[in-house]
């Protein structure tokens, strides 16, 4: 009786359910009760079948791997990534038992956050950068939007079109556009998409070069050097 | 579809700005195969989707006090998860920072990643899991999946269902026991 009292609010509180003045019991149970943290976790994967889109969820051989660099999330959870997949492909590989939780978890869980390795992912962020590659690559406008006329023919790159915004030497044509802001860069970074290169080159006045198009390193350099002068 | 009601949650997010690890730990295991799946429909790598759910987690945990409620906690979550996405679809290809590169430079590779096979194997075991839930008793179903798929809240269950807001919450969690049971057994007798 009083198990399922307490499971019936794991299942309120799972829900944003449940008064805030319940709250404390459970969580305090939660602490200290393994088939409580179990059960939430098994809720989680369940709304997650029933909710998430088909494809969404791949297969995933189960492993007897519980990871020991996942030092930030507790047994439960690593568990739980596994299992909500393999729920989905093949029942039999569905072993409740490795969903024990990690005595050690909440202890970890205090540590893990404050160590220099946490600080230090949370601090990572390339997202502005992420987001002005993928402007490059999907908004042709982009790459034209601030060209200023910037004369490459001393490395012999010609303009085109009418807004001269692509520059052309033989087989190599590109595009460039300039940033004020250095977008957290340091040191050039490329990627290639399809049969075009994306150089950012940050500049010694703190802007950065975006050059988009056919173009091969070398002359990515030569580019920069004659804008950083 | 599940809609996502911005007030979910908000006594436990409230505890977990104020430091309690508790709270952070609950939301973060309600939350977990949510972001997972995301990540892995945008990775489709394991490892990479664990080594991100790991970061979103993390910065969820040094970013919580900003989070104001405009949204919802998991839309808010979600954000973070994408947007670590994005930036390591971007830089794990492309490690080389050096202006010396090879030729043969890596591909990068912005399209879609459906896998028709996987999605079928997918597909085959939900089909169980939904088909027993519409097996279950009228009453349990109605509640659970109102809740579930549609992601009402008990008093908008109650007042649909004309039921007392402590029957619904009954209800409900007597249809996740159900689930879960079956999921269990199907386990069992499939060894």
């Amino acid at each position: 009786m009083k198990n399922n009292d307490i499971n019936e609010k794991l299942s309120a509180l799972y829900d944003g359910e449940l008064d805030e003045a319940e709250i404390n019991s459970v969580l305090d149970a939660l602490s200290s009760d393994e088939s409580l943290q179990k059960k939430l976790s098994h809720y989680a994967l369940m709304s997650s079948a029933l909710n998430i889109n088909e494809g969404n969820v791949q297969p995933i051989k189960p492993k007897n791997r519980f990871n020991s660099n996942f030092w930030f999330s507790n047994g439960i959870t690593a568990a739980a990534s596994v299992l909500l997949t393999i729920v989905f492909i093949n029942f039999d590989t569905i072993n409740f038992s490795r969903l024990g939780p990690d005595n050690e978890a909440a202890n970890r869980l205090n540590l893990a956050i404050n160590s220099k390795e946490a600080k230090d992912i949370a601090s990572l962020s390339e997202e502005n950068l992420v987001d002005h590659v993928l402007k490059v690559i999907n908004n042709p406008e982009f790459m034209s939007s601030n060209n200023s006329d910037i004369d490459l023919r001393n490395v012999g790159f010609n303009t085109k079109g009418q807004s001269n915004s692509q520059y052309i030497k033989g087989k190599e044509s590109f595009r460039l556009r300039l940033e004020k802001k250095n977008l957290g860069i340091n040191k050039v970074r490329y990627w290639k998409h399809g049969n075009k290169m994306i150089y950012l080159v940050p500049l010694a006045d703190g802007r950065v070069l975006t050059l988009y198009g056919n173009l091969n390193s070398k002359s990515a350099i030569e580019i920069a050097e004659v804008i950083d002068k | 579809m599940k809609k996502n009601n911005p007030e979910e949650d908000s006594l436990l997010i409230h505890r977990a700005q104020k430091g309690d690890t508790g709270a952070f730990n609950f939301l973060m295991t309600k939350y977990y195969p949510r972001v997972y799946a995301s990540l892995f429909a945008f990775t489709k790598s394991k490892e990479d989707s664990e080594d991100l759910a790991q970061q979103t987690f993390i910065k969820v945990w040094k970013k919580i006090n900003s989070f104001r409620g405009d949204s919802a906690f998991f839309t808010w979550v979600y954000r973070i998860a994408i947007n670590l996405a994005k930036n390591h679809v971007v830089s794990s290809n492309y490690k080389k920072d050096k202006i010396n590169i090879s030729s043969d430079a890596i591909e990068m590779d912005f399209a879609s990643h459906a896998n028709p096979e996987t999605d079928l194997m997918h597909s085959q075991s939900l089909f169980k899991v939904r088909s027993f839930i519409n097996s279950l008793p009228e009453t349990l179903r109605t509640a659970f999946t109102l809740r579930e798929s549609d992601g009402l809240s008990y008093e908008e269950i109650a007042l649909i269902t004309d039921t007392p807001i402590g029957t619904v919450r009954s209800r409900i969690f007597r249809a996740r026991e159900g689930v879960l049971e079956f999921i269990s057994q199907e386990s069992t007798n499939e060894k």
